[in-house]
């Protein structure tokens, strides 16, 4: 029981930071049409930001995340103009290109500038807590309360303001959205801002608890994109009940099953859900 | 008034609008009869600033309609009901209809009556506002998007094919509560193969062949017009 219990927390840790990162993805999915797939590197560069700030600049654990954040977040919107603005009729295989193509170069910057050695980011509150015979890391509470709040005031904006609508619209309808005005490039930059800003929190939350490296982007890549497959390209939801199903199989299966197993499971249950429904989990409307 | 002079819409090669010119004066409804890609949608899309227009030029109340963006175009009273509706489907009635006053965005008051105003016009809406436009029935979902062109204020409402796909008995709701609108001072620009319906409600028409505007006339000189019954009306 105890050993599910600590299990447990690890998996909602886990899935809030999966959270995080795939709703980004599945936002500018949802309003570019485009798989974005330099997103990881937007996760990854948010960890080295944290990293930057916390050794460089000498700032506390929470200025460290919220500078890396928007820092992710303008550079994400600049990445929005001038890489995919541009390609915004080309045919769909040349955005898809071009974020390869930016996911590789922000691993050379990245490695460039600080090495390609693993880097270590200290945990704000170090120790643990014991609740109920149930030892977790102070981490991960912080990561668990965090992405909670992140999500909530995401959603918040989504549902109760009319600049999240706008969002939702243009995923909805882009040319309705054209109609009633609103204008799609820069509902488009600003939701690339919000997914580079979710893709930092994330990485600057689960970093004290891994080791900082320019190719932890691609593992999360794939996880990610797995995570939106599941529950519908484009769907909000879908990407919170997916990022949970993943780090619960991910989290249970590499307990009770084997460690090494950890990420077949994952993706066997990708295969499985696709077999049985191939539009994922959350089917959205056209 | 809407005055377009010379209107020509190319796609690639392939012209859609050969050189249009027809004008809607204000408190008018004007019905534009033609078939299955005549370019009636071309011409909407181009006067709601979507599709770039290759040569001459529209305007409203001397804003030009062509070589802005659908945000200026709506900004200065001219919103497009398009057909298809292109509503937000997952997003309830009311979401669809406050996004519909995007434009006038600052001004909270003025949405909340205008949302009064269209919920009057539709009562049938009223008690789906909360549902999602998707799950409406074809009928009331049109009312959603004529209700939405509407929350832009417009001062020339462009309306392409409203009467598509739906049961007679909705046809003539919808071209009811169009008549409506124009009473409260709106001018219309109406695309419609239903042309029986169409000539009803209005006071002019044109009729659009290939990309070239054939014939026009008055309500009654259109009714009658024996090119027109045979083709439109099936008289």
């Amino acid at each position: 029981m105890t050993t599910f219990l600590q299990q447990l927390f690890n998996a909602v840790a886990l899935g809030g930071v999966y959270a995080l990162v795939a709703l980004g993805l599945t936002l500018v999915y949802g309003v570019m049409r485009v798989p974005n797939f330099a997103h990881g590197g937007l996760y990854m560069l948010g960890a080295y930001l944290t990293y930057a700030s916390l050794t460089g600049l000498g700032i506390g654990y929470v200025p460290a995340l919220i500078l890396a954040a928007i820092g992710v977040a303008l550079l994400a919107a600049l990445m929005e103009r001038v890489i995919f603005y541009p390609l915004r009729d080309a045919p769909h295989v040349s955005p898809m290109i071009a974020a390869i193509g930016v996911l590789f170069f922000l691993e050379a910057a990245v490695q460039l500038i600080w090495g390609p050695d693993f880097k270590q980011i200290p945990a704000p509150i170090n120790g643990i807590v014991e609740i109920g015979g149930v030892i977790v890391t102070w981490q991960r509470l912080i990561i668990i309360a965090a992405s909670v709040v992140v999500v909530v005031a995401l959603n918040y904006f989504l549902k109760r303001t009319l600049t999240g609508a706008t969002i939702e619209a243009m995923s909805q309808n882009r040319e309705g959205a054209r109609l009633v005005g609103i204008n799609t490039n820069r509902v488009g930059a600003l939701t690339f801002a919000i997914s580079g800003l979710l893709a930092a929190a994330a990485a600057a939350l689960i970093a004290p608890t891994l080791l900082v490296s320019p190719s932890m982007g691609e593992v999360m890549n794939l996880k990610v994109f797995a995570i939106i497959i599941l529950g519908g390209m484009g769907s909000v939801p879908g990407a919170i009940v997916g990022a949970f199903l993943l780090s619960f199989a991910e989290t249970f299966g590499g307990a009770y099953i084997s460690l090494d197993f950890a990420d077949v499971i994952g993706f066997a249950m990708l295969v499985l859900v696709l077999a049985i429904r191939p539009q994922g989990l959350f089917k959205r409307g056209t | 008034m809407l005055e377009v002079r010379d209107l020509s819409v190319n796609y690639g090669h392939f012209t859609a609008l050969h050189s249009i010119s027809l004008n809607v004066n204000p408190g008018e409804i004007v019905v534009m009869l033609g078939a299955n890609g005549a370019g009636k949608s071309t011409l909407f899309r181009t006067l709601s600033g979507l599709q770039r227009a290759s040569g001459g030029s529209a305007k409203w109340k001397n804003t030009p309609l062509t070589g802005g963006t659908p945000e200026y175009n709506v900004a200065h009273g001219v919103a497009q009901c398009p057909e298809g509706r292109l509503l937000f489907p997952d997003l309830s009635v009311e979401k669809n209809l406050r996004l519909g006053a995007f434009v006038h965005r600052k001004d909270t008051a003025g949405t909340n009556r205008e949302l009064e105003r269209v919920y009057t016009l539709f009562p049938d809406l009223v008690q789906k506002r909360n549902a999602p436009a998707g799950s409406l029935s074809g009928g009331q979902q049109q009312m959603v998007a004529i209700a939405r062109s509407l929350m832009a204020r417009p001062e020339l409402l462009l309306l392409d094919e409203p009467s598509l796909g739906l049961a007679p008995m909705v046809v003539e709701q919808v071209f009811a509560a169009i008549q409506r609108v124009n009473e409260a001072g709106v001018s219309v620009l109406l695309a419609e193969q239903n042309a029986y319906a169409a000539l009803d409600i209005a006071h002019r028409g044109y009729v659009m062949e290939s990309g070239v505007l054939t014939l026009q006339g008055t309500q009654q000189e259109l009714m009658t017009d024996d090119r027109v019954r045979s083709a439109y009306l099936g008289v």
